[in-house]
Parts: structure tokens; sequence; C-alpha cells
């Protein structure tokens, strides 16, 4: 099997466009496939300038998602000075698992030529996910106390270093999953936040008024495996574990699905969200300025919410945590 | 054909393949879809489509979480 492009040994073949590619040829096309996906999601603003750069906080948790994203990134705009990026990592507080990862988050940085931020959810929240796993006082996966706590350091720390966007590493698989479950579960709604929160062009979004950083998510046109594949032939520092906490059912199950209908009909993944994209553009033109986003702030600690109390200050709570501001 | 495969993190097998096999193949053969594992022969990437040449190759699982 050779490369369709040079000839060369491939090292892979994409069902769902039917070419084989060597190493060089395939990591060029994940790099094209990147940079076209800033291009055509304007991620860069018009009005970023050398003496005023736009800053993009990067999530780094050492996995290789957001360690080939934050690679590319600093690839690409290390030169660029209308860009500052800063990786931010957070320490959830599950041993072993964290703390090796935060190793290949250091390992990478050290090499690259951006800020990096290390924040634990003991500091932040005086709470440990092992802890909270274990306890489990609201009788849920950890996945939904960590993923609300996270969110929250993200947009915290996004808003204390002045950041204009906020990068996650979700690739392909990750969107396409995410897309299918929003869509059997009949909200429209949540499609229609997904476009403005981080689906849709920054040309196409309305952001104004939201009181979170904008997101984005840069590698969402690359399969899951070629983004590990990447990483293995760039020989990046990733860490390879999954998290032991990690419990999301429903999610698997959809995964499962999908890995069977590209099996039969490649490309299955990429036509979904070509259609969910274009939907999800519609439901956000068609449910902008309703009842459903936050118009009040949270009681304790500022954050956006329709209720006295926010929902990460509740489970804080649940969990026996503190906020900073609490003493 | 026999191939000794083993799945980084998730044990070593020895299969029995026909003799047009492919690495795909040798996928579906440990239970894993194209779509969520790679191939390696001598530490490189093979395209799943391309015949077996080979009496040992190494998986590499997908893992969650970036």
């Amino acid at each position: 099997m050779q490369c369709d492009k040079c000839g060369s040994e491939a090292v892979m073949h994409a069902a769902y466009s039917g070419l084989h590619l060597c190493s060089k040829h395939f990591r060029r096309s994940v790099e094209t496939r990147v940079r076209r996906r800033i291009r055509d999601d304007a991620l860069l603003s018009d009005t970023a300038t050398a003496d005023d750069p736009e800053i993009w906080l990067i999530g780094l948790s050492g996995g290789k998602d957001s360690v080939v994203l934050t690679q590319l990134l600093e690839e690409t705009f290390s030169e660029d000075p209308r860009v500052e990026l800063v990786a931010l990592t957070i320490h959830e507080g599950i041993e072993g698992y964290r703390d090796a990862s935060l190793d290949a988050c250091l390992e990478l940085t050290d090499g690259l030529d951006i800020g990096h931020e290390v924040v634990s959810y003991a500091e932040e929240y005086d709470v440990e996910m092992d802890s909270v796993a274990e306890d489990d006082p609201e009788g849920m996966a950890p996945c939904a106390y960590c993923g609300v706590f996270r969110r929250d350091a993200l947009s915290r720390y996004a808003e204390e270093y002045g950041a204009d966007k906020l990068l996650t590493g979700h690739n392909l698989d990750d969107e396409a999953q995410t897309a299918m479950m929003n869509v059997l579960s009949g909200d429209v709604r949540q499609v229609a936040k997904h476009f403005d929160a981080s689906l849709g062009g920054f040309d196409e979004r309305e952001i104004d008024d939201a009181p979170f950083v904008p997101r984005a998510k840069p590698l969402r046109d690359v399969p899951e495996k070629e983004v590990a594949l990447y990483a293995h032939l760039a020989d990046l520092p990733v860490h390879m574990a999954e998290c032991p906490h990690s419990d999301e059912a429903y999610r698997g199950e959809i995964q499962e699905m999908l890995y069977g209908l590209e099996e039969g009909h490649p490309g299955t993944r990429h036509s979904i969200m070509s259609g969910y994209e274009e939907l999800a553009r519609l439901a956000a033109e068609a449910y902008r300025g309703g009842e459903d986003s936050p118009h009040g702030t949270c009681d304790r600690c500022g954050a956006p919410t329709n209720n006295d109390i926010c929902r990460k200050c509740e489970l804080v709570d649940a969990v026996g945590g503190e906020l900073p501001g609490d003493d | 054909m026999d191939v000794t495969c083993e799945v980084l993190g998730g044990g070593s097998h020895e299969l029995e393949l026909d003799a047009d096999a492919t690495y795909g193949d040798v996928l579906e053969a440990v239970g894993l879809s194209t779509q969520e594992a790679s191939v390696l022969v001598d530490d490189s990437p093979v395209p799943e489509d391309r015949p077996v040449e080979t009496d040992s190759v190494r998986v590499l699982r997908l893992i969650k979480g970036g």
C-alpha cells in the first residue's frame, strides 16, 4: 500500500476519503484540516494586532487530543504577534492518573514557547475527585461533578487571564457523539446552545452578550484515531491512561453505534456533523433572545445563573468543599 | 496464518487468520473496530486494508480523554 501523494509506504488508510497516506503526508493532512478549521471559523479576529493581541487559553490535560492541539497551535501561531497562547492544566485530585498526565503536559510545554498554568480542585474548591467519587452525595456519575467544576475553573481562569477564547481538544468522534446525543434527546434548545457556545464560526455566532468566554474546537474535523496516530508519529509526550472514574455509559453506547455505522458507511461522522451544524445554526437563530440563557449571577461566586446559587456552588457545598471567598 | 497480537494494555492474543487476512481482520479478531485502534508493525502504523505480512503485531487502542 503506497501513499497516494508520493508513493512512499502508507501508514494509514482513511476509508471515508479512500486515501492511503505516508507519515509525512498524513501529518500534513491533519495540520491542513486544523488550520482550515481555524480559518473557516474566523478564530483569529480581524481586530487582533501585535499591540493588542488575542489571548487564547488552551485546556491541556496531557491526553492525546489536547497535546496535539497545543502542539499544532504553537507551531501555527508562535511567530504570530496577534496571538498569545496560554495552556491551562487542571488537577482534579485523581491520584496517579492526573499526576502522570501533568508530567506529560509539563514535558510538552517545556519545549514550547507558551505560558502554562496549573490549577487544582484542592486549591479552588478544597475538594479532590477521588473523595467526591467515593462519597457521591448527589448520587451522580463522577463526571457529572467533575464537569461542573472543570467548566467553572476553565471559565474563571479564562476571565482571570483576560482570555478572548478558550480552545479544547474535542475531535470529530467527540463532536459526532455529542451531536447524536443532543438529537436523540430531542432537546433542540441544547442544539441551539451548542452552536453559539462552541460549534459555529465566530462570524456566525451571537456571542456579544454571552457571559462565558467563547469556546472553539479546532480538532473537530479530525477523527479520534487520527489524532492518536498523529501524536504517535510526531512522538509527542502523551499520557496513555483512562480516568479511573470515567463513567459515561450513554456516550459509550453512542460511540459503539457510530463505530458500527462508520464501518459500514465510511464518512458517517463527517455527514452527521455537516448536517448537524446547519441544523444547529438554524436552531440558534430561532431561539436566540429567549428566556433560556442565564440572566442573573450567583450570590456566592458571581457566576452566571438563573438561580440564587449556581450549580457549582451547590455541588461544592454537597461534597463538603469550600470556595476561596468562604473564609 | 498464525499471528501474535499484543494489545497494549490489553494482553496478548494468538490468532489463526485466513491466508489473505488484512490488518483490519486482526483488529476484528481481537474485538476492536478499525475506528478505535491502530495496528503497529515494528512500531510503525500500517493501513487496515493491507494484507498481513508478519507474524507479530502490536495494537494501539484509543484512550478516551484528551
